[in-house]
């Protein structure tokens, strides 16, 4: 038995494979193949590349109706159907008042309140209008945007197993940027892929929140990591609630495990701008967890769902994939 | 009859209505500014197929998704995995086995051949045969006399249209920079360099085995054009238009540097071409680095111009003369280089109360002009392509030569006859 590790840098992040199997050679093949998935779909929902079809959209729809392929429409029908699910908590559309809030430079900026009801005006998914008939996407208003950056990897994993199973891969584990993982099947020697949730940036092994047990399915992971700016003598977080039009921390760390990778990666994120709010209803779905933090860093965790993958045993083990974080000391 | 049809469709057009007299400037001017141009006829489509559902079929699918004049009707692979994909991709559109099912389907009027390169010969005459448009992806063909049976049935059906996939010809950006090199802009040109570089093993898997070698068709010694022939086309094509001219010999030398995996195919390549007049384009690719990914440089005494993704600078020499807009022009830093960026569209922009310097927020990727000049062409031509025969079977020959020199580790001549279609 082999095992064969892959990367490619798309989508601003790193996206890393890990294949076992009988023929290094094939499985690198087949692992090349679900990497370019990934690049395909990167150059087509890129929000930052001006040659993007999500560009296209954001520079025509308010003007004309935009055709777009099926996969594409699709997506965006399950974004608007997780937009209603969360009750708005994940937003695709919410880029104007990243932008309004100066989040998108990372900057920061304090706009008015009169700003920040006119850009509300320019978000939510009900202003998006997609034609099935015609497979085309319109906005109400001008000044509208789609960014699928946190639905996109969730996706972009999904399509890449799709492409790995094809190519006849039955063990593997893929993640972007280790906030979304895809476990195919188990690795050699194991019941299931064993992941780690970090409890907080650059921790080491023995700081994790979880360690969580996957067998073809996804888990995601979203995490502020304290990420704030100051203004006016107030801090401000880095996420922003879509619903109010200004930053709120739900939560410091929100994970979802669920079939699909794109659910997951979605949910994380409303988990994380909603917090305990929607946590109930969510983990009806799946496993999810939530990690929040008082005024005085003390931290709570919620851990919803069925937990009968997380045992004792795995509680104990040193040998996992980390999440949640850059490093991936992962040892086969 | 298919002809006819498409010429009563054409003089229709032409003739009836003055919206599509401005349809045809603004078809020109979109191939040639980017800028979206007025859809006259919204309810007029060319029914088209794909013939060829891999990477580069799936490609286009989703490109002329994006594409209202474009209707695709039918996908056509021999696998039915890729078949079953196709049908998830575009739900509207049929799934057939075997191209002649397409090309028997009077209601498709073109078709776009993406398959293995040493299959295009085939299908490609017989569509044409079949009075189809064609859009055959590059290089055009896998050999020398394949690409010449194919070009001579392309300038044999001229009610037809034949165009290659040699698609930077079709991009607002490479347009923008020809006319800046036509102008003068590099002063004598003095060497043109072109880069691929990847990190891949170029290898395909399937857990069907007869599959898996036909997928394998780039590392098979009988079927392959090797790197210079898949990716070193489109870079070579360009130094061709750039030069305006074609070139008399090519040194080439190849290596296997890391995939020794049985293949006899260089994983690692070097080739010279070399022009009249002394101009060299020296060009390498790779499948074993990543660094510094794909680019075009083009010297000349006053300056270099560089393209990568689509995007376009000038490095002035400092001896250069004031050209005078560069003053304006957005500048950006490579290490200790400064780049004046060339963007395309400038003026409309401008026009448009848009930020000259920034990129253009409208910028299509070069494939989804290719196929756009493609439509155009149906709707509002003939005229001539922008990749049509004689430049894709130019661009073929001088790859085959290039492929056979770096297989050899020799340098060949590149005999003007080579060129003849007769």
């Amino acid at each position: 038995m082999e095992t064969v590790r892959l990367a490619r840098n798309a989508m601003a992040t790193r996206f890393e494979v890990l294949i076992q199997g009988t023929d290094a050679v094939r499985l690198r093949a087949a692992g090349e193949e679900a990497l370019d998935e990934i690049d395909h779909i990167d150059e087509h929902l890129s929000f930052f590349n001006p040659q993007s079809l999500i560009s296209h959209i954001n520079a025509m729809a308010a003007t004309r109706p935009v055709k777009v392929d099926a996969g594409t429409f699709r997506l965006l029908v399950l974004a608007r159907d997780l937009s209603a699910r969360t009750r708005g908590a994940f937003d695709p559309t919410v880029a104007p008042l990243m932008k309004c809030w100066g989040l998108t430079s990372g900057a920061g900026n304090l706009p008015d309140s009169e700003t920040i009801a006119e850009t509300r005006e320019l978000t939510g998914m009900h202003r998006v209008h997609l034609d099935a008939e015609r497979r085309t996407v319109s906005f109400e208003r001008a000044g509208m945007m789609l960014d699928l950056g946190s639905i996109g990897k969730g996706h972009a994993i999904d399509e890449a197993v799709r492409i790995l199973r094809a190519g006849g891969v039955s063990r593997a584990l893929i993640h972007g940027g280790t906030s979304t993982a895809y476990a195919v099947g188990r690795p050699i020697g194991d019941e299931a892929w064993f992941v780690a949730i970090a409890g907080r940036r650059g921790a080491d092994n023995s700081d994790h929140v979880e360690i969580v047990s996957l067998r073809d399915e996804a888990l995601s992971v979203s995490a502020v990591w304290g990420k704030s700016f100051e203004f006016g003598g107030h801090r401000y977080g880095h996420v922003l609630d879509p619903r109010l039009g200004r930053p709120v921390q739900g939560a410091v760390l929100a994970a979802v495990v669920h079939p699909s990778a794109t659910v997951s990666d979605a949910l994380s994120t409303a988990l994380l701008v909603a917090g305990r709010e929607i946590l109930d209803e969510e983990a009806a779905s799946g496993r999810s967890l939530v990690v929040l933090e008082g005024a005085d860093g003390t931290r709570e965790v919620l851990t919803l769902g069925r937990t009968t993958h997380i045992s004792d045993e795995a509680r104990q083990r040193d040998s996992f994939y980390r999440m949640g974080q850059t490093t991936q000391p992962y040892e086969a | 009859m298919k002809r006819d049809d498409k010429m009563d469709r054409r003089g229709f057009l032409r003739k009836t209505t003055m919206a599509a007299v401005i349809g045809i400037s603004g078809a020109s001017m979109a191939r040639a500014t980017g800028v979206p141009r007025e859809r006259t006829r919204e309810e007029e489509t060319m029914a088209c197929a794909i013939i060829g559902y891999g990477r580069q079929g799936r490609e286009i699918a989703a490109t002329v998704a994006r594409i209202p004049e474009v209707n695709l009707v039918a996908i056509c692979d021999t696998y039915d995995v890729m078949r079953k994909r196709a049908h998830r991709d575009a739900p509207d559109a049929r799934t057939v086995g075997n191209y002649r099912d397409v090309l028997d389907d009077e209601d498709v009027k073109a078709v776009i051949v993406a398959t293995p390169t040493h299959l295009h010969r085939e299908i490609v005459v017989e569509a044409l045969a079949s009075g189809k448009h064609v859009y055959c992806e590059a290089p055009m063909a896998g050999n020398i006399d394949d690409a010449r049976a194919m070009a001579r049935a392309a300038r044999d059906t001229p009610d037809l249209n034949f165009h290659v996939g040699q698609q930077f010809r079709a991009d607002p950006q490479y347009l923008s920079v020809a006319k800046f090199i036509r102008g003068g802009a590099l002063g004598k040109a003095t060497l043109f360099r072109g880069q691929w570089h990847t990190k891949q093993s170029w290898r395909r898997a399937s857990p069907n085995q007869a599959r898996e070698r036909a997928l394998n068709w780039r590392l098979d010694p009988d079927t392959t054009t090797g790197l210079v022939g898949e990716a070193g086309l489109h870079q070579i094509d360009t130094a061709l238009w750039f030069a305006g001219a074609l070139p008399t010999s090519v040194a080439g030398s190849g290596q296997i540097m890391l995939w020794n995996d049985g293949r006899t195919v260089p994983d690692t390549i070097q080739a010279t071409l070399a022009f009249p007049g002394g101009l060299r384009m020296i060009y390498d690719a790779a499948l074993t680095t990543s660094f510094d990914g794909s680019y075009d440089l083009f010297s000349g005494e006053n300056s270099t111009i560089m393209i990568r993704d689509s995007k376009a600078w000038m490095f002035k020499e400092v001896d250069a003369p004031m050209l005078g807009w560069e003053v304006y022009a957005r500048k950006d830093r490579f290490y200790r280089e400064q780049g004046i960026a060339l963007v395309a569209n400038a003026t409309k922009l401008d026009a448009q109360n848009q930020d000259p310097t920034a990129d253009d927020p409208n910028a299509k990727p070069p494939l989804f002009h290719a196929l756009q000049e493609f439509a155009d062409n149906y709707f509002y031509g003939p005229f001539e392509p922008s990749a049509g025969y004689r430049v894709g079977f130019e661009a073929a020959v001088v790859a085959f030569k290039a492929h056979e020199a770096i297989l050899n580790n020799a340098t060949v001549d590149i005999n003007s006859a080579l060129f003849a279609l007769n």
